[in-house]
């Protein structure tokens, strides 16, 4: 390697290094200033934590009922996962068989994919509340129940098993379900893997439709109670940030666990199909 | 063989870890939550004082409430049965003398709890 | 019934439940908008026809309507910005570089979180005593009085763009990533036996094979500008003032709020017919055909 190739080297990481660090501060300052000992709106702050201690976290677990937001995170995202496991892959199959008005069907959802949720709060809110379902776990996942983006990637992924396979389990007898089951899904695990990862995620951070649909404090999810906890104690306790680093945990760890599957469905659902 | 890959895959390693941790936790909280709080009053030469009373005060909301009150012992020793918060605050008195209030915070509510250092009484000035 | 009809019915089965889910929570309500908008309601008395009285009412005499567009607009100019840095960062990380992925993930970390958490994350970083922002920018000496940015009717808006470029650099960086490794690289070694500069290959290769990719992370800064509600909502509620205030937090106030499902109906359609235009706009920007390369 030239001198001149080493010293780009370098400039290269040193860039990124500095990216790093921006991008990090953030995380750094509230896992700080959740353990510190010291009254974080005191200036100077201190760019250590000064007594470190994880007393913050017993007041917030004192103070806000976390498991029941976790519960009902967890519930929902739960239903939303099996639900969108189960609807797309079966939507994703059935846009592999050819089918009058297929082309037409793959447009409506892509165009479908332009509505932001935004755009439909006050009639879904409307029709939810028709159905009865406002202030209970199906109505917080319904709307989540199918993505269109997880569709187009179990298509991608189904379209991917050779032809020869599905030959051969048609002239054995097989139905179309059991096609699905014996010999698409397993050849697409990432497909799968993917879809629950992005489901997953997706449910999880869901804010504004939690916010519109729950009527009492026992059915909030994680990031309402979230919301809820600033407004009442606006931001005169160090036991928001250990709240904040409480409810990242989770989904950070789901993430860390699953980086390769997330980036992926994250680009796959980019060249949609 | 499959097994031993799905066993050791990190989606089966990390849930068991959490939950062994949980499951650890709750055992060591069942076991330690009487309540219980001792300690020492001294004066402010290091002497034990006998017969001083000791104050509890308990967290409620953003404010510490006197909950109960004690007398040391003749060696100094005091003890509380019945704490059931997480944020308590002591003080000693005996006569004119107080101690500062000390802050302890516990793990979790109604923790046993040994004070590590005394309750010094200063004079009154 | 034969295979071709069973087969039928089988598609229709299997495409039902999620056809429904859409129609119903997403095709509906944007129909429903649209006719609701036109309309005189509230859920005590029957609905009425205005015509485009809810429109005029919201072009002419509203105010926060318009500060609220162009707050979302400058929201919307921010998104390029990101994209750019993010493309600098995807050409950094590209390649067999050590530790590329570890870098890769430390960008990415920021994307998968809660936006309500980003947003109390940010809202600290800014404060006035206890942020870091302020107490670097003291330590450099570039001023020296504390700024409450989240409080000042200038600096509340770029403050939440910043916060929301940190939240989306990521997801950029990844797409664009992607979009370069698709390039094959006998593009390259071709202009290189060409004699062709650095600058000339980026120009004249990377960027138009970038195409779909930067197509995407347009449509999605696009739709992200429309749908910023949760850091908006937990960082300042569109305040100081109106300073923040997106059209989405708008249509928020106004429906869960003032309970003016019709006005906000027709705002929501409005946003709509925005991101449509905005994104036939990008569609042309890249050429046709969502940028796709033949």
């Amino acid at each position: 390697m030239t001198r001149r190739d080493r010293r780009l080297l370098w400039l290269r990481h040193s860039v990124l290094m500095v990216i790093s660090v921006v991008m990090l501060a953030p995380f750094y300052w509230v896992l700080k200033a959740s353990i510190t000992g010291e009254n974080i709106y005191d200036y100077p702050p201190h760019l250590w934590p000064v007594r470190p201690n994880l007393f913050n976290f017993v007041d917030v677990w004192y103070l806000i009922p976390f498991p029941r937001y976790l519960l009902n995170s967890i519930i929902v995202s739960l239903i939303a996962v099996a639900g969108n496991l189960v609807l797309n892959a079966i939507a994703g199959y059935a846009l592999t068989l050819p089918f009058i008005g297929r082309r037409s069907v793959i447009v409506l959802l892509l165009s479908c994919t332009l509505i932001p949720f935004q755009a439909t709060i006050i009639p879904a809110y409307l029709i939810t509340a028709h159905l009865g379902l406002l202030n209970s776990y199906l109505g917080l996942a319904l709307p989540l129940l199918s993505t269109i983006v997880c569709i187009f990637v179990f298509k991608a992924s189904f379209d991917a098993v050779p032809r020869s396979l599905i030959d051969a389990a048609r002239i054995d007898g097989l139905g179309e379900l059991r096609i699905l089951l014996r010999v698409m899904l397993p050849l697409s695990t990432p497909a799968v893997a993917t879809n629950v990862v992005l489901s997953f995620i997706w449910s999880w951070n869901n804010f504004l439709w939690p916010l519109i649909i729950t009527r009492t404090q026992d059915m909030q999810t994680l990031p309402l109670g979230l919301a809820r906890f600033l407004s009442y104690m606006e931001d005169t306790t160090a036991a928001l940030y250990a709240f904040v680093v409480m409810v990242l945990a989770p989904g950070l760890l789901v993430f860390l666990m699953a980086q390769s599957a997330f980036m992926r469905g994250l680009t796959t659902g980019a060249t949609k199909g | 063989m499959r097994w031993r890959r799905v066993l050791s895959s990190r989606f089966v390693i990390v849930p068991t870890v959490i939950a062994v941790t949980i499951v650890a936790w709750n055992v060591y909280v069942s076991l330690h939550d009487h309540g219980l709080l001792q300690g020492r009053v001294i004066d402010a030469a290091g002497h034990p004082v006998g017969g001083a009373t000791v104050i509890l005060f308990a967290h409620d909301f953003v404010t510490q409430v006197e909950k109960a009150r004690t007398h040391t012992d003749a060696a100094g020793a005091f003890r509380f049965d019945d704490n059931d918060s997480h944020l308590v605050q002591l003080q000693a008195q005996d006569g004119g003398a107080t101690s500062p209030r000390i802050t302890i915070r516990l793990w979790f509510r109604a923790q046993d709890h040994v004070l590590q250092q005394p309750l010094r009484l200063a004079p009154a000035a | 019934m034969t295979r071709r009809s069973r087969q039928a019915a089988v598609v229709a089965c299997f495409l039902a439940p999620s056809l429904l889910i859409f129609v119903v929570y997403r095709i509906l309500p944007l129909i429903w908008n649209v006719v609701l908008s036109f309309e005189a309601w509230s859920p005590l008395r029957p609905a009425t026809w205005v015509g485009w009285d809810n429109y005029a009412e919201m072009l002419q005499d509203d105010d926060v309507f318009w500060t609220a567009f162009w707050n979302t607009v400058i929201f919307l100019g921010s998104q390029p910005i990101a994209i750019a840095l993010a493309l600098g960062i995807a050409l950094l990380v590209n390649s067999d570089l050590k530790g590329a992925s570890v870098y890769r993930t430390i960008v990415f970390l920021s994307y998968p979180l809660m936006t309500v958490a980003v947003a109390i994350i940010w809202h600290l970083m800014y404060n006035e005593h206890g942020g870091l922002i302020n107490y670097v920018l003291r330590q450099l000496g570039i001023i020296h009085q504390p700024i409450a940015f989240l409080d000042s009717f200038a600096w509340a808006l770029p403050s939440t763009i910043v916060a929301n470029t940190w939240q989306v650099l990521g997801f950029f960086m990844i797409v664009l990533l992607s979009g370069l490794q698709n390039i094959p690289p006998h593009l390259y070694e071709a202009a290189r036996v060409d004699g062709a500069p650095a600058r000339a290959r980026f120009f004249r290769i990377t960027l138009p094979m970038l195409r779909p990719a930067l197509f995407l992370c347009v449509v999605i800064g696009i739709l992200n500008s429309f749908s910023a509600f949760d850091l908006i909502y937990v960082m300042t509620n569109g305040g100081p003032g109106h300073a923040t205030e997106l059209l989405i937090t708008y249509i928020y106030k106004q429906g869960f709020g003032e309970t003016r499902f019709d006005y906000a109906a027709a705002l929501t359609v409005a946003q709509f017919a925005m991101l449509l235009v905005l994104t036939w706009i990008a569609h042309r920007a890249v050429g046709g055909n969502a940028g796709a390369i033949e």
